[in-house]
């Protein structure tokens, strides 16, 4: 850098001082307009509405009782009970998978491992909502898990609870969103410089010791970025609970979506938009620092 | 590799097949039966297998609604992948090789787009519009899909840019190119296959949206906005077995194919298959 700044002085090609404070507009004034204009000042109203008083009420100016309407009904306090077991369920269920499945990948899967990732990575670019409608399709009470197990004798009656309920909308996020919690573990074990587990085991430890207090230090960042990535979608989704979840597996996404949309109560669905974002900041950023703390020591 | 070896014996062969045919299984597994059951002659979507049939794409792609959505679809994701890619690679450029004050601050912006819940952005956009009053339709889709969809393109442009050192980009300036022959020459072949690939994320990201579209297309719906609203009343759905069967397919296709692409755009700027899987695994981070 320095060395071709002073090249380019001597050769008398320096870009003078105009040209470099025109150049950041010329790159940035799109960009970040786009970013106000529909980013920015659509949260800002959105947060606004989240302070007012609906049309409905007939009151106007600052209040509160957007917020304390959700806060005091403890049916809110239930739906954000079974919204906080879904993703939390399906985060744990998918690390479980992803971590094993990711050692595979990185350090088994040999000629295999490109494609594996393709595949991966096309099973994310597939359409969410033609994904949904497969499992759907599965798992209904005629369904064809439901008519496969009957068919064979292992069940008398359809099992009702395989659909319209947490249980599906839990194997329904699980396995949408599983490339993006594989593939951050599968990028932070490709830098583990794998010497270490050489000399882990020449020191006598079993592999279980070695993943224990090798490997899984070393890819906690890894772990984090998953959680970063993965944990807030799952826990505001509601297009799959709306198709798959029934009432028992109704989450907060769908009261936003309900009260926007049904209700036309656009006051109270800022009000709880707001609710979920602090919550998605507050996590994201302690998974942050928690991925940062590990890098570092 | 033989470094490794003792430790990887620990999770044995079988295990590990089992498990990649089983994440395999779950991936794929229903949607190719929803594949095979577009085909089946009745209105069910149910195990006695009625016999082959096409009709239910006949039906699919002469009825209005099916055929609409996708095409709507198709018009939303080709603008807003161009406006992504010229706007991400315009911004990733700035925050990346050009010094300006907020610099910092702009970069968090683009990145706090890709944090916030679409589910968020939607509503924040449909209350948007309404507030200045713009009816909603496929134009207020397409804007607000742009504005989650470039920062995404930001990030892998980014990414790209600085695993290059800028010096080549000096010393092509030094001697004597101008600012457009070393973006065209010097710094275009090297981040290729990261535009490729900021496309194909980015026209999926589109096509794929739910939430946004949902929230602010108005009686006009996208194509994962059809899917949903037929779905909310389960009926004609063999016809959405052959519409999602078309999809999928066409989805198929266009990630093999500009895999291949970006392949030999990669291989001709000597990169080699590990460069490739960090660029496409960079969409992620």
């Amino acid at each position: 850098m320095e060395a071709a700044t002073i090249a380019g002085a001597a050769v008398g090609r320096r870009p003078s001082r105009l040209t470099r404070l025109l150049r950041p507009l010329a790159f940035m004034t799109l960009p970040t307009a786009t970013l106000i204009v529909l980013f920015l000042i659509p949260m800002g109203i959105l947060f606004v509405y989240s302070f007012e008083y609906g049309p409905l009420t007939g009151s106007s100016g600052f209040t509160l009782t957007n917020f304390t309407g959700f806060l005091s009904e403890p049916l809110y306090g239930r739906i954000a009970w079974t919204t906080f077991q879904i993703a939390t369920i399906a985060m744990l269920a998918q690390l479980l998978f992803a971590v094993p499945l990711a050692y595979v990948l990185a350090y088994k899967a040999g000629r295999f491992e490109l494609p594996l990732l393709l595949a991966l990575v096309l099973a994310d670019e597939l359409n969410p909502m033609v994904k949904i409608y497969a499992w759907r399709m599965l798992l209904g009470r005629d369904g064809l898990i439901n008519e496969a197990l009957l068919r064979i004798g292992l069940i008398d009656h359809p099992i009702d609870a395989l659909l319209f309920s947490k249980f599906a909308v839990i194997v329904v996020l699980s396995t949408s969103y599983l490339t993006y919690t594989v593939i951050p573990i599968y990028a932070s074990m490709k830098a583990v410089d794998a010497g270490l587990f050489e000399a882990a085991l020449d020191l006598g430890a079993g592999w279980f010791t070695t993943f224990r207090r090798v490997l899984l230090p070393l890819i906690a960042p890894g772990i984090f970025i998953a959680l970063l990535l993965v944990y807030v979608p799952l826990f505001t989704d509601f297009a799959s609970p709306t198709l798959v979840g029934g009432t028992s597996g109704y989450m907060l996404g769908q009261v936003v979506a309900d009260e926007v949309l049904q209700n036309g109560n656009l006051n109270g669905g800022a009000a709880m938009s707001i609710l979920l974002l602090v919550g998605a900041a507050l996590f994201s950023y302690v998974a942050y620092r928690l991925s940062r703390v590990k890098v570092e020591s | 590799m033989p470094l490794r070896y003792r430790f990887t014996r620990a999770l044995p062969k079988a295990a590990s097949v089992a498990l990649v045919a089983f994440a395999l299984l779950v991936l794929f597994g229903p949607v190719l039966l929803l594949a095979l059951f577009s085909f089946n002659d009745s209105a069910i979507i149910s195990l006695p297998w009625e016999g082959f049939t096409t009709r239910w794409y006949s039906e699919a792609f002469s009825s209005g609604e099916a055929l609409d959505s996708i095409v709507n679809s198709l018009n939303v994701a080709a603008i807003v992948t161009v406006a992504s890619v010229v706007l991400g690679s315009m911004a990733a450029w700035g925050l990346t090789r050009l010094r300006f004050a907020g610099r910092t601050a702009l970069a968090g912006v683009h990145g706090a787009v890709l944090v916030v819940p679409w589910l968020i952005i939607g509503v924040g956009g449909l209350i948007f519009f309404s507030q200045i009053e713009w009816q909603l339709s496929l134009t207020t889709v397409t804007l607000m899909q742009i504005v989650t969809t470039f920062p995404l393109v930001v990030a892998v442009m980014s990414a790209a840019l600085v695993r290059f050192s800028p010096s080549l980009e000096e010393a092509a300036v030094d001697l004597g190119a101008s600012q457009l022959q070393m973006l065209r020459h010097v710094v275009l072949p090297q981040v290729a296959p990261s535009l490729a690939a900021s496309a194909i994320f980015a026209f999926a990201w589109s096509f794929n949206n739910f939430e946004i579209s949902f929230f602010t297309g108005g009686f006009q719906q996208t194509f994962p906005v059809w899917v949903f609203s037929v779905l909310r009343h389960s009926t004609n759905l063999p016809i959405v077995n052959a519409a999602s069967t078309v999809i999928a397919g066409a989805q198929l296709l266009i990630v093999f194919g500009l895999w291949w692409a970006m392949k030999l755009m990669n291989r001709r700027g000597g990169g080699d298959d590990v460069a490739l899987a960090e660029i496409m695994t960079g969409g992620m981070r």
